[in-house]
């Protein structure tokens, strides 16, 4: 049985004068993260605001410990939403700051603040605690607002776009504030919304992709991206390798770089692969040859893009390995890593 | 070159700002002064704010009204002013736009004009002729300008932080009280304020609809011009003048102490 937190049934929810999304349903139980991504424009936000209760919901159940929450006030919900950028009352300290969802419940003063310089204590801004939060930089700013929201007690906390007002360094602070705050267990079942697929998979113990108004899939983040069920999410999770392959009757696919079994309708499919597992070796030539045709710097490490057999593979050169562009290179790959989507490339 | 020009044009505005001031000031202080004199004789002038028992008490009394008025005006119409504006701001374009042009209307229409109206509409309730009847009416132009006004300072407040603030548990009034009213203190005063000065300079209004029954200060002002009593009618239009100017200066110097910004 699943532990209480968040079930979505069903939920449609309009992006403006739009459908928006349709036929959401999901269950985050309590302690788990998991992370919405989708293009600009999907509906994510409006989603999370519709569960919170500040936006408008179609039709659908949105139940939160059990309890149909759908036509409660957003205060009533047991649900916190915290903005892209956190909003921390400027008028009062932070001590107060986390002190508020505990008074606006009836908690005396005292009390509340006791409660609160522990949270912030938890958090590591319990020095700041008498600041203005004009005086806090970005990523304490999330630490107070994590504080603050934890101090509500929530059975389920929504984060909308977390790390996407913060540069690269506080974009890890912050990611690893979010993991190290909010632990499993007791914690509340938290979902968020990001564009970075890294980051998702960073942070969330599951991934959900909504594409064209509806999830596309759910999954575990190393599932997800190893096997993407259509090529939209594949394309959209932004695995670079997708190679036009053939399955034959007997279930055998061919491509560009392999043949090999996997059993299934005779047609034209799709074969998906991440850089990571195409390995250009030294000395070594095994694998189909291919012409390299760009060299990419980047900070996970170097990338080389090359032709083979017309396909535009990026594939990952083993240390050491000095590849130039115009070089002939062969791309080695254990055929266990290729995923077979059963639809034609071309389409989406 | 520049530097002499800008306080030229400066002083010069100072001293068109300052000038009909001044010589409401000393026509006050004077018991008379007659054409051709540039200032009034020596033995005229600083007699001392000496009235007589009756022009005082009318003073007093007027003062008293329009106190009471623009106090009144300005705290009920900046509660209307602001609610307003935020159940504008909330709902269809096509309602915000027809609470902004009726916002409007009401302040780009000639007092006069509205005067008519609001004397034709409370004297059809009964309140011709009454403090509450003329309370009303200048409620209206006031929370005219007082909705415009709100709409501005709710445009420039973030909508997260009552956002965060319900799903953190406040209620719709744990909002207001602990969130939005200490956030908009300063814009809350300006409001009550800017509401008192509409109620305090209205005379079109206040006549039409008070009937000469409710005597404010700029009501007993125009009596008292017509009845050609200079001296008494300078010290009316000075204290007509002064607790503006004060309030004005209260707001500045308290956004200087504050540094309060929304």
């Amino acid at each position: 049985m699943t532990r209480s937190g968040l079930e979505l049934r069903h939920v449609r929810v309009p992006f403006g004068d739009k459908a928006g999304l349709d036929d959401v349903t999901l269950q985050v139980p309590r302690g788990e993260r998991v992370a919405l991504l989708g293009p600009s424009g999907v509906g994510k936000t409006s989603l999370l605001r519709a569960i919170a209760g500040l936006g408008v919901l179609s039709s659908g159940a949105v139940v939160v410990d059990g309890r149909d929450v759908g036509s409660l006030p957003p205060e009533r919900r047991g649900v916190v939403y915290m903005h892209q950028s956190p909003s921390l009352f400027p008028h009062v300290s932070v001590l107060d700051n986390v002190a508020f969802p505990l008074e606006v419940r009836g908690v005396t003063k005292r009390a509340a603040r006791a409660t609160a310089l522990e949270l912030l204590d938890r958090v590591r801004m319990g020095f700041a605690a008498a600041r203005p939060p004009s005086t806090l930089s970005g990523g304490q700013r999330h630490r107070v607002a994590l504080a603050r929201a934890l101090a509500a007690e929530p059975a389920v906390l929504l984060l909308d776009e977390p790390f996407a007002s913060l540069d690269p360094e506080l974009r890890a602070e912050v990611r690893e504030a979010v993991i190290e705050i909010l632990e499993h267990g007791n914690g509340p079942a938290v979902v968020l919304v990001t564009h970075d697929v890294d980051e998702a998979a960073g942070v969330a113990d599951r991934l959900v992709v909504l594409l064209e108004g509806r999830v596309a899939q759910v999954g575990l983040p190393a599932d997800l991206l190893a096997s993407p069920r259509s090529v939209a999410v594949a394309r959209f999770l932004g695995i670079p390798n997708l190679i036009r392959g053939m399955r034959d009757e007997r279930g055998v696919v061919s491509c560009a770089i392999a043949t090999f079994e996997r059993p299934g309708a005779a047609g034209p499919v799709a074969v998906v692969v991440s850089a990571g597992m195409l390995r250009i070796r030294a000395g070594q030539r095994d694998g189909p040859a291919g012409t390299v045709t760009a060299v990419l710097h980047r900070v996970a490490g170097v990338a080389v893009r090359c032709d083979v057999g017309g396909e535009s593979l990026l594939a990952v050169p083993e240390p050491g390995i000095d590849v130039a562009i115009g070089a002939t290179v062969h791309v080695a790959v254990d055929t266990r890593a290729l995923h077979v989507v059963d639809e034609p490339l071309d389409r989406g | 070159m520049n530097r002499w020009r800008d306080r030229a044009l400066f002083l010069a505005l100072l001293a068109w700002v300052l000038l009909p001031v001044a010589m409401l000031a000393v026509r006050a202080l004077a018991q008379s002064w007659r054409f051709p004199q540039i200032l009034p004789a020596a033995t005229d002038r600083l007699s001392a704010l000496t009235l007589s028992t009756a022009a005082g008490d009318r003073l007093a009394s007027a003062l008293a009204m329009s106190i009471t008025l623009a106090a009144a005006t300005g705290l009920i119409g900046t509660i209307l002013g602001f609610v307003i504006a935020r159940s504008a701001a909330g709902s269809s374009q096509l309602f915000r736009r027809l609470t902004l042009a009726a916002a409007f209307f009401t302040v780009i229409a000639p007092p006069i004009a509205l005067g008519v109206g609001l004397q034709v509409a409370m004297l059809g309730v009964g309140l011709g002729g009454t403090l509450v009847g003329v309370l009303l009416a200048h409620l209206v132009p006031a929370t005219g300008y007082l909705t415009l006004f709100a709409v501005g300072v709710f445009s420039s407040l973030d909508s997260s932080l009552e956002d965060e603030a319900r799903t953190l548990g406040a209620s719709g009034w744990q909002v207001v009280s602990r969130v939005l009213v200490p956030l908009l203190r300063r814009r809350l005063g300006e409001a009550l304020i800017l509401g008192g000065l509409v109620s305090w300079g209205q005379v079109a209004i206040t006549l039409l609809v008070g009937g000469g029954l409710v005597r404010t200060l700029p009501v007993e002002l125009m009596s008292i011009v017509q009845s050609g009593d200079d001296r008494v009618a300078a010290i009316a239009a000075l204290m007509l003048s002064v607790p503006p100017m004060l309030g004005i200066g209260l707001l500045t110097m308290g956004a200087r102490r504050t540094g309060a910004s929304v």
